[in-house]
């Protein structure tokens, strides 16, 4: 119709509302970095937006909530927990004799969180499972996706340390189930050069064992979108006890 | 409305000013003001208690590891924690949507609800609350269309297929909708 306006007028608008999604989400993310007028004018629609969200029945969360958050912010179970994951990466460097150096550099992720106090020497705290991680070598380079995956928190630690965006792809890593025939799951899209901690689903988490396959693939910008297939499989790996 | 006491919106902007310089008490008193309503945007958005719960707390956490993010000048805080818990959230419903295939639709889009629900939480009385007025300026299909996606977070082609309307149809109406809606927000008062 002739009197749409252009969607470059309404892009910081439809950001601003979450009406984006596939490539259409990435340009707008991109802009939003890269163009202080365009980040200007998604602030201006977040603000003028704000006050519908007090239209919003508030509900009241379940007090484990904020223990989950207290425990994260760095207790002793944290601590605990880096200590022995630590020596169960050393120890699966020992016996694989591969560099585990971006993974150790995932789990480091772990002590990152402020203000955490040593605990000195109670051992390691029980977990729920073995944690797992994969290596997944990239190409003919030298550079290693690294997986980490905790059972009892349920989160999967990703270093894409080194990796760079092409900024025309995007690369998506997915589980393979175990059960035959089931769809993969996605476990995200992976973000070049950083190190990520995802909370996986409980379905998902529940699929993760050892020796659960992985594999990468290339994707449109954003990740594959919900009416196509998956792209090709770049790479792909196995999570192994660790 | 109640509007909460200016008192109650002085102790959360001095929290997140101490969150700010790391105190990490600051973030159980940001909690405790502020959560009940960040629970229900991000409720309201993922319409599941487990995810919101996750959304929830990676709200909080991420607040705190970036305390930095927030800039006082530019907004107050309770509007911004809850337009970052709605976005947080709506990111979780796009990652989650590739896995998500196996969420009925009608499930997914319940009908947003029509009146103002909101009590005893806090309210910035600060701000510019033009939105109520220049959203009700809207034709009925382009409102309805234009608060789907703000309160479900749904994008142009989940709107198009729960509405049964073609894509580019429902692009036009939203897009010309809030053309006007920007020009009714910009009108200088």
């Amino acid at each position: 119709m002739s009197d749409d306006p252009r969607p470059e007028d309404v892009m910081a608008a439809e950001y601003a509302l979450g009406l984006l999604q596939g490539e259409d989400l990435l340009a707008a993310r991109a802009r939003e970095a890269s163009d202080p007028g365009f980040a200007e004018e998604v602030s201006f629609w977040q603000q003028r937006l704000a006050p519908l969200l007090d239209e919003i029945q508030p509900e009241t969360p379940r007090e484990e909530v904020w223990q989950r958050i207290s425990a994260e912010l760095g207790g002793a179970s944290d601590t605990a927990e880096v200590i022995s994951l630590n020596a169960r990466l050393k120890r699966w460097k020992l016996a694989t004799g591969f560099a585990a150096a971006a993974a150790v550099a995932a789990v480091s992720l772990l002590v990152l969180s402020p203000a955490q106090t040593p605990v000195p020497q109670i051992g390691p705290t029980p977990v729920a499972g073995d944690p797992l991680a994969a290596s997944i070598p990239i190409g003919d380079t030298q550079l290693r996706l690294a997986v980490t995956f905790l059972p009892d928190r349920q989160e999967l630690l990703i270093s894409a340390s080194g990796l760079t965006a092409d900024g025309v792809h995007d690369h998506e890593l997915w589980l393979v189930p175990q059960s035959e025939g089931a769809p993969l799951l996605s476990l995200g899209v992976i973000a070049p050069g950083e190190e990520r901690r995802v909370a996986l689903d409980p379905a998902v988490a529940a699929e993760m064992a050892d020796g659960s396959a992985l594999v990468l693939t290339r994707e449109p910008l954003g990740g594959k979108p919900a009416d196509a297939d998956a792209g090709p499989v770049v790479a792909e790996g196995r999570m192994h006890i660790i | 409305m109640k509007r909460a006491s200016s008192e109650a919106r002085e102790r959360l902007k001095a929290a997140m000013a101490r969150l700010a310089n790391g105190d990490r008490a600051a973030l159980e008193d940001v909690y405790r003001a502020t959560s009940t309503k960040l629970f229900g945007i991000c409720l309201r958005i993922l319409k599941d208690t487990k995810e919101a719960e996750d959304a929830l707390q990676d709200v909080y956490l991420t607040l705190w590891r970036r305390a930095d993010r927030y800039d006082p000048e530019r907004a107050s805080p309770i509007s911004w924690l809850a337009t970052f818990a709605r976005n947080r959230a709506i990111d979780r419903l796009r990652v989650g949507k590739v896995r998500g295939a196996s969420v009925p639709v009608e499930e997914a889009a319940p009908v947003s609800d029509p009146a103002p629900l909101a009590e005893d939480m806090l309210i910035d009385a600060e701000r510019d609350e033009r939105v109520h007025s220049c959203i009700e300026k809207l034709d009925d299909k382009t409102r309805d269309a234009i608060r789907t996606a703000f309160f479900d977070g749904l994008t142009y082609a989940e709107i198009a297929e729960n509405t049964g309307t073609p894509l580019g149809t429902i692009k036009s109406w939203i897009r010309r909708g809030l053309m006007k809606l920007k020009t009714c927000l910009e009108v200088e008062r």
